[in-house]
């Protein structure tokens, strides 16, 4: 049996764990070469599908659809548009913040005992039409925390700056928790560029299916089938129809599908997916703050993680570095056994504290605003401090 | 793409680019921060009184309008389709405009044929073609009319009514005299940037702006022909004086118009000398000649000969405009050769120190009288066949109430034909003062070589036919 490797520095074990690791954990602003940006010619076959999925939903590959879920591509295309049009599901992409050249940053907001209804509205209004959160939560009243929003940026300053001095200081605000990046894991239950393992693949808990499907009647198990088949393509070369992308678009379809291929199977910088809207079910997201003893060592850490990763009823798994909590995990409450994944968090002797509270309401998914109840459903702004210097544009200055 | 000729089908319908009755906007967006939303809160903004229609397939509404999904969705008739969209998207969108039978189509849209997507522009043409549906850009800012109300692209200005249609092939250089327009008083009859001019090109522009009976002036400013001969033969069928500026003679330059607009430069400059020259047009060197000229001659009648007069109260402003007349070979002649009698004459209209050589130093001390008898008497002298005048802004000078003796002048013998050009140089009251004569057709400028660029030019064109 392989002796347990204990990762001593001034050994050849030294930091090898991060070798483990597509992307090591390790610091922010990575900007790697290989990456390009998102209207470049590489990147065109998805640019093309997000632009025209929505009328047109053969951009997807309905016949790989038919051939693994065995429902007729007629149907597919019927459920896509119909799923599109409830806002059940939309096309996005994630890109790999390991090497992008900015760091993902997250924070956690307390509200003080006795903040106002209108303080509580006032803020979460100010972050949805705030261009800079890229994501965000609000929580239900009564939790141990009310937002859990996010933003990438080359620069702490302008962070602090352009988003959170906004209301850090403001006399209803118990605290604000940032919450660094360190890997990216999962998210809208995909697994992202920082999982040790299962690239890209889409994971749903077979409980939390058999219980979504009894929840609600919006969408039936062939509609979770098909957004399965897509987002589950070995190769992102299968998710598409590159002929249909060619016949739109003019350009051509093989190009577009080697350059697509390679950025997504081969440098992992990008990962297109559907994302499954759950608040158009009336699914709410239960959130796990979770904080380790600070004397844990990082392998550790990373280790614990990568165990609770297996977990396959967290939708969204993120790594936090050099802050008060360590990881955030989510779960649908109504059709998931909370007890069980709280009880399996505990279980570890190194987790401290966990933090929780139920979200009802998802701001944007990165830079597509989810907000259809304000007319702004998939309405995609991206935005980059690169250049700027938000510390001059505080109020009063 | 080359055209042999200025295409009638063409030139017809760009009355549907810009005065149509109906626009799609395609890309259109709920986002007040992006182009496509731009596009229709400025034509909201400006008074287009026409049909709109958002084109966004994700979007409900877009400022109070009802919003498509695609071109095919919108059931009423169609004028102009206006795409905002990246380039990936636009080969379909052409199907659809082609298919709901739209008149024009103006691409916004970047990223063709100057970024290496060459055969990608050339099919999107030669599909409009093939569909005769003409096609405008891709790769422009936008084009407009303020007599129509009408601003359409991502351009927060439209221009004052006036005579000049500007046909800019540079956005950021159209944008420059829009923004302008409105703050000096520059007039537009129509403006548009033609970006790479994939299918429409200058020619169809040139023909259309002979017919429309506000433009009484071309100005063309241009980084590559791609069809010389087109352009040729459609400015010579114009009766409106035309002025071109013709970027890219230098080495770089010739790159950066590449880069730009996809403009291809083959030939020398003096090739492109030639060809302006050929086609009657007036080539200038500057943007702010550009900008002068085409006032000039868009306000002014042609200068049928060279007996200029200037009555100045500046001998400063008079040497200089004497130096810049003869540097661009157009002499001026000392008063008593062009007219012995109106030397007497203008003479009661100065002090004993003034000098009636030519320019006419009517002297510092000058009163508004005394500059409407000269202005009068210069005018009104057969052998005289324009005027310039200057105002210095002395302390006795009143600045204002010189301009306005001028328009009274000028108005009095307009019948005569002859071109009458402003210099105010100084302070806020002469920008109040060329304003106020450029509302009334007189042009006005600040400096002297400016005024003395413009009589040249309309000596150039009065005298080339």
């Amino acid at each position: 049996m392989e002796k347990q490797k204990q990762y001593r520095i001034g050994t050849s074990e030294q930091q090898a764990y991060l070798d483990d690791y597509n992307f090591a954990p390790r610091g922010y602003g990575f900007l790697e070469p290989g990456v390009v940006s998102t209207d470049s010619n590489e990147f065109v076959a998805f640019n093309v599908a997000k632009s025209f999925y929505q009328v047109y939903p053969e951009v997807f590959n309905l016949a790989y659809v038919e051939k693994v879920t065995g429902i007729k591509q007629a149907d597919v295309k019927k459920r896509l548009l119909k799923m599109y049009r409830e806002h059940e599901m939309m096309l996005v992409f994630n890109p790999a913040v390991s090497i992008m050249g900015f760091g993902l940053y997250y924070w956690i907001v307390k509200l003080k005992k006795g903040a106002t209804k209108e303080q509580r509205e006032s803020l979460t209004k100010w972050f949805q039409d705030n261009d800079q959160i890229c994501t965000g939560y609000m929580m239900e009243e009564g939790g141990d925390f009310d937002y859990f929003n996010g933003n990438h940026m080359r620069n702490l300053d302008n962070l602090i700056a352009g988003v959170l001095d906004k209301f850090k200081n403001q006399d209803f605000i118990e605290y604000v928790h940032l919450c660094p990046i360190r890997r990216c894991v999962r998210e809208s239950h995909v697994n992202q560029f920082d999982s040790k393992k299962d690239y890209r693949r889409y994971l749903w808990d077979e409980e939390q299916m058999r219980n979504v499907l009894k929840f609600q009647k919006k969408m039936d198990k062939d509609d979770f089938a098909i957004i399965d088949a897509l987002n589950n393509t070995k190769s992102i070369g299968d998710m598409f129809d590159f002929d249909v992308l060619a016949k739109l678009s003019g350009l051509d379809a093989k190009e577009m599908k080697d350059n697509l291929c390679r950025l997504v199977d081969k440098d992992h910088s990008t990962i297109p997916m559907i994302y499954f809207n759950y608040m158009a079910l009336g699914l709410k997201l239960h959130f796990f703050a979770v904080t380790l003893f600070q004397n844990t060592p990082t392998f550790r850490s990373e280790q614990i993680l990568d165990e609770l990763c297996e977990e396959e009823a967290f939708s969204n798994i993120f790594d936090i570095g050099d802050a008060h909590h360590n990881y955030v995990l989510t779960a649908y409450e109504d059709i998931t056994d909370l007890d069980r994944l709280r009880k399996k968090i505990l279980g570890y002797g190194e987790v401290t504290e966990v933090l929780e509270a139920t979200s009802p309401r998802q701001f944007r998914r990165w830079t597509c605003r989810l907000d259809a109840q304000n007319g702004y459903w998939e309405e995609c702004v991206f935005t980059d401090d690169v250049l700027l210097d938000r510390t001059t544009e505080k109020e009063g200055k | 793409m080359k055209v042999q000729k200025a295409r009638s089908y063409v030139v017809n319908n760009l009355r549907y680019a810009l005065n149509p009755s109906s626009i799609a906007v395609v890309g259109a967006s709920r986002y007040p921060t992006k182009v496509g939303n731009k596009v229709i809160y400025e034509l909201v903004k400006w008074g287009y009184r026409g049909k709109i229609y958002p084109v966004n397939p994700r979007a409900d509404e877009i400022l109070g309008f009802k919003s498509y999904r695609t071109l095919r969705e919108i059931k009423d008739p169609v004028d102009l389709v206006f795409v905002a969209v990246p380039a990936h998207l636009v080969s379909s969108i052409v199907e659809d405009a082609v298919a709901i039978k739209a008149k024009m189509m103006v691409i916004a849209t970047s990223a063709f044929k100057e970024i290496g997507r060459g055969q990608l522009q050339n099919e999107i043409t030669e599909y409009c073609r093939k569909n005769k549906l003409p096609l405008i850009g891709p790769n422009l800012v936008g084009m407009g009319s303020p007599y129509e109300r009408f601003n359409c692209g991502f351009i927060p200005y439209l221009p004052i009514e006036g005579p000049v249609a500007m046909i800019s092939q540079s956005g950021a250089n159209l944008l420059a005299a829009l923004g302008t327009s409105q703050e000096s008083h520059f007039g537009m009859s129509f403006f548009v940037g033609l970006g790479n001019k994939a299918d429409v090109d200058f020619c169809e522009f040139i023909e259309y702006a002979n017919e429309d009976p506000h433009t009484k002036c071309l100005a063309i400013y241009i980084e590559g022909l791609d069809s010389p001969e087109a352009f040729v033969s459609s400015c010579k069928k114009v009766q409106k004086p035309i002025v071109v500026i013709k970027v890219g003679r230098s080495k770089i330059g010739v790159k950066a118009a590449f880069a730009h607009t996809a403009s291809e430069n083959p030939n020398s400059d003096e090739y492109y000398d030639k060809v302006i020259a050929d086609a009657g047009a007036i080539r200038v060197t500057t943007w702010q000649e550009f900008l002068d000229v085409s006032l000039a001659l868009g306000l002014q009648p042609p200068l049928r000969g060279d007996n200029i007069v200037m009555i100045t109260n500046g001998g400063g402003a008079g040497l200089l405009s004497c130096d810049h007349f003869e540097r661009l070979g157009l002499p001026l002649h000392e008063l008593k050769e062009i007219s012995p009698m109106l030397e007497q004459r203008i003479r009661a209209y100065m002090p004993m120190f003034g000098s009636p050589l030519n320019p006419v130093d009517i002297s510092g001390t000058a009163s508004v009288i005394q500059y409407k008898g000269a202005f009068q008497q210069a005018l009104r002298d057969p052998n005289v066949h324009g005027v310039l005048g200057a105002i210095c802004p002395t302390a006795v000078t009143d600045v204002l109430g010189t301009a306005k003796a001028a328009v009274e002048v000028y108005e009095s013998c307009k019948d005569l034909g002859k071109p009458f050009v402003m210099i105010c140089q100084g302070g806020a009251e002469c920008h109040e003062a060329i304003l106020f004569l450029r509302d009334h057709g007189i042009p006005a400028y600040a400096t002297a070589e400016q005024a003395v660029n413009a009589m040249v030019a309309l000596y150039r064109y009065g005298t080339k036919k």
